[in-house]
């Protein structure tokens, strides 16, 4: 088995493309390395645009977290702007991008995560056949209800926001719906049938006892709902040791509010918090197919390599802080945030480690939301009046679903001048940089078996989708 | 056996009930916008008619067309449209990963040659080969050609299938081709939007699989029945456009009051699509309703067409209105008397706020 070397891809259930090249010695990865193959040009295209074109031309980054794209660039024009958003408008704001990360997590653990549990590799084990009637995609008995839980949800991205996917009513200045009295009622309403999914299907228990669980103990003896289900087989197959994670957890902060972010900013490294310092982040592109030096986002620029020269191996920048990599998502802001079974989690920091680290987030973001749409005050205003200076620049940054996700814009003579992105699967997806250090993926994939045979290793599906990729955010 | 297979032995096995089935048949005539007598017609297609297979792919995308598609308020949409279309290959769903994945699209191909329907989400970038979009190993344009070859019919699904949509935005760094530049000897319906409307894409698709054939296109090859009328033409504000009443600020007190957003830069004058009759996230709202104007996502080139903040000008080229501010003066040419009747009945209310209206024609100036 020594030195063969595997393509696997393309990977089917993750959002966009991503093809993996593996070196394989005795059995397992040995090195990894991840390319994504989709590239588009946003921040080619915003450049010499009306600034506020980039509130409908970056959502469309992304079907899936546009909302937390149009957030990124209204909190960037806000930042441009020296503004602050109308605080009702901001509430919207933050419970649309609620909603959406809270959808995504349900989206990603019924129809992308959970499916790997029903292949054939798993007959021999016990829990095979109810993985089959739960999670069989597109007809398990989970998946419906996730899917029906969830459109139902989105009723509240139609009201406050017009449409879902590619919201419209994110501005600088707040947001452009002022929710009545009735919306309100509705809101609420919609918020607790989504609890009654949750306590019914997902936990099968109060959602405060999901927010509230202590340390790992606690979690793993949790046999309820499909979180019960989820955590018999991760026992049975020792997910808690597959694909640990670098052990550096990166959170920009989300949801900021008036006293602070629900999910604090920071970062975590060996094993206690720091604060984050935005200007060690710069992206280096000695692996990718782009052109220029290794600079930080307000410098950065986006030029494709078209050679595509043999040294690069894929389309994506390598995002690094202070020169190191940095892990992000859901587990990442609940560590960061300090929850004291998050904490436990990251001392593996696996794939059952990233997976229960949305679920526990689940819960917690579920109990914020209510409490958020009772605080909307219908008499209020919704949004200021925002005039975007002539040269400026600003930066968003935000957390979607899937993590730390900045823009950083320039406005020169009342254009856009420069557009850099970096997404959440940038920062985990990433090639390596030159000083030769794999990106987060790429290291989590080391060691991962890859059994006789298999050509696209279930284990590695596992630890690839534990992270939820997102690829079309990835390069853009 | 599955070649032989109806659409109603494929819900029936996914344990739907003769009486669901039916309330799904009568709720599909009424969606499609047919009479009752219908209903039956339809059953009986779906009880006799071998299903029609669908082949699902992704090229340069964002995938925001797959999820206005799965949560389609379509009655019993997750049941009845996912396993009836069984959707035999797509990326974003399915259970098969890599190497499978790519044999599951060869069987298909193979076994239903000349039968199935390609859905296409999303488009190939030409520049470079078509290096910026790859799928296992090969530029996206080789799988669509490859996958359109032997397809009965072509769903262009959204603003990227259909026109390019922002990935062709100047100076559309990929070159980021609609699919019927691509794809020439094949009847290709287009679904605009970004995305469509998730009942907009489960009617099409219902009413192709049950009658097999094409619904009836327009010009631009768009399905009548969702695209023949503006934005404008059943807006829930159009009162106010006609009365002059105009949002003049973000959360203005007009704002408040429901007035039209044309001023804001609502493009639903030019906008043919569905928005203001089927509405979005299961038919509670759309843009206009919360408090956003429409930026006009189904129209050819929306992504390049000026600021989304400018306010349509010209709408010379369609016989009403010049626009807002000298609202009743143009003739009401191709839309008829009634319309022209309404315009005439709006000049008086014009007449009241002509002083505003000047005003806002010279900070236009």
């Amino acid at each position: 088995m020594n030195g063969t070397r595997l393509l696997v891809g393309p990977f089917n259930r993750v959002e966009g493309d991503l093809e993996i090249r593996l070196d394989v010695e005795d059995g397992q990865v040995s090195a990894a390395y991840v390319n994504s193959p989709l590239y588009r040009g946003f921040e080619r295209m915003l450049l010499d645009k009306d600034p506020r074109d980039a509130l409908t031309l970056t959502p469309r980054i992304c079907g899936i977290c546009s909302i937390s794209q149009s957030v990124a660039a209204a909190a960037a024009l806000g930042d441009a702007a020296g503004l602050p958003a109308a605080p009702q408008g901001a509430l919207v704001t933050q419970l649309l991008h609620a909603v959406e990360n809270v959808s995504d997590h349900i989206t990603h653990f019924n129809l992308f995560f959970m499916p790997d549990f029903t292949r054939p590799v798993y007959a021999p084990h016990a829990w095979r056949d109810e993985a089959v009637e739960r999670f069989a995609a597109l007809k398990g008995s989970a998946q419906h209800a996730a899917i029906d839980a969830r459109a139902k949800l989105m009723h509240i991205t139609g009201l406050l926001a017009g449409k879902w996917p590619h919201t419209l009513a994110i501005q600088p200045g707040g947001a452009t719906k002022a929710p009545t009295q009735r919306d309100r009622t509705r809101i609420l309403l919609s918020l607790r049938a989504f609890r009654k999914y949750l306590e019914t299907h997902l936990f099968g228990a109060p959602v405060e006892s999901v927010a509230d669980l202590g340390n790992a103990d606690a979690l793993m003896a949790w046999e309820r709902g499909d979180l019960g289900f989820f955590l018999r087989i991760a026992t049975d197959l020792g997910l808690d040791g597959l694909g640990r994670g670098c052990g550096r957890y990166l959170s920009f902060g989300a949801y900021p509010g008036a006293d602070g972010p629900l999910f604090a900013r920071g970062v975590w490294v060996d094993g206690a918090a720091e604060p984050l310092d935005t200007s060690a982040i710069a992206e280096d592109l000695s692996h990718a197919w782009m052109l220029g030096p290794t600079a930080h986002p307000t410098a950065g620029e986006t030029l494709p390599d078209e050679e595509m020269r043999e040294s690069a191996y894929s389309w994506c920048k390598a995002p690094r802080l202070g020169g190191e990599i940095a892990e992000t998502g859901a587990l990442a802001r609940q560590v960061v945030d300090g929850h004291p079974l998050a904490l436990e989690l990251a001392q593996s920091g696996g794939v059952l480690a990233r997976v229960a680290g949305r679920l526990l987030e689940v819960a917690r973001t579920q109990i914020a939301m209510e409490r958020w749409a009772s605080a909307l005050r219908p008499e209020e205003p919704f949004m200021h009046h925002v005039d975007l200076p002539k040269s400026a620049s600003g930066a968003g940054l935000v957390e979607a679903a899937r993590g730390a996700l900045g823009h950083w814009l320039r406005i020169e003579d009342g254009r856009i001048g420069a557009y850099q992105i970096i997404a959440p699967t940038t920062w985990n997806f990433s090639p390596r940089d030159a000083s030769d250090q794999a990106g987060p993926v790429e290291q989590a994939l080391v060691g991962a078996e890859v059994r006789p045979g298999e050509d696209s290793p279930v284990a590695v599906q596992h630890i690839v989708r534990s992270f939820d990729p997102c690829m079309v955010c990835t390069v853009h | 056996m599955s070649q032989i297979e109806t659409f109603y032995d494929v819900m029936r096995r996914q344990g739907i009930t003769r009486r669901s089935f039916m309330k799904y048949c009568s709720l599909t005539a009424a969606a499609l916008g047919l009479g009752p007598a219908y209903v039956p017609k339809i059953a009986h297609a779906m009880e006799t008619k071998p299903r029609t297979p669908v082949i699902w792919v992704h090229g340069l995308e964002c995938t925001c067309c797959s999820e206005s598609f799965i949560r389609s308020a379509h009655p019993l949409a997750k049941d009845v449209v996912l396993s009836m279309i069984s959707l035999d290959y797509d990326d974003t769903l399915m259970a098969a990963a890599g190497h499978q994945a790519e044999a599951a699209l060869e069987d298909t191909i193979e076994k239903y040659k000349g039968n199935y329907i390609l859905a296409v989400e999303g488009n190939p970038p030409l520049n470079e080969d078509g290096m910026y979009c790859i799928v296992g190993g090969k530029p996206f344009v080789d799988q669509l050609r490859h996958a359109a070859k032997d397809a009965k019919a072509i769903i262009s699904w959204g603003a990227c299938a259909s026109y390019g949509c922002v990935q062709a935005a100047a100076p559309n760094p990929t070159q980021a081709t609609p699919v019927h530049k691509v794809i020439t000897d094949k009847p290709i319906i287009k679904v605009p939007g970004c995305p469509p409307i998730a009942e907009v894409m489960t009617g099409v698709i219902t009413y192709m699989l049950t009658f097999d054939r094409l619904p009836q296109l327009d010009r631009q090859g768009r399905p009548q029945m969702f695209y023949s009328q503006r934005i404008h033409d059943k807006c829930y504000r159009r009162p106010h456009f006609d009365a002059g009443q105009f949002v003049e600020a973000w959360d203005d007190e007009n704002a408040r009051k429901g007035y039209c957003l044309y001023k804001m830069g609502c493009k639903g004058p030019t906008t043919y699509n569905a928005c203001s009759t089927v509405r979005w996230n299961e038919g509670v709202s759309f843009p206009i309703q919360s408090g956003h104007g429409c930026i006009g996502c189904s129209e050819d080139g929306f992504w390049d067409a000026g600021s989304f903040y400018d306010r349509v000008t010209d709408l010379t080229q369609f016989g009403v209105e010049a626009n807002a501010d000298r609202i009743g003066m143009a003739t009401a040419g191709v839309v008829g008397a009634g319309v022209a009747a309404h315009a005439a009945a709006s000049i008086l209310v014009s007449a009241q706020r002509k002083a505003q209206s000047k005003k806002s024609q010279s900070e236009e100036a």
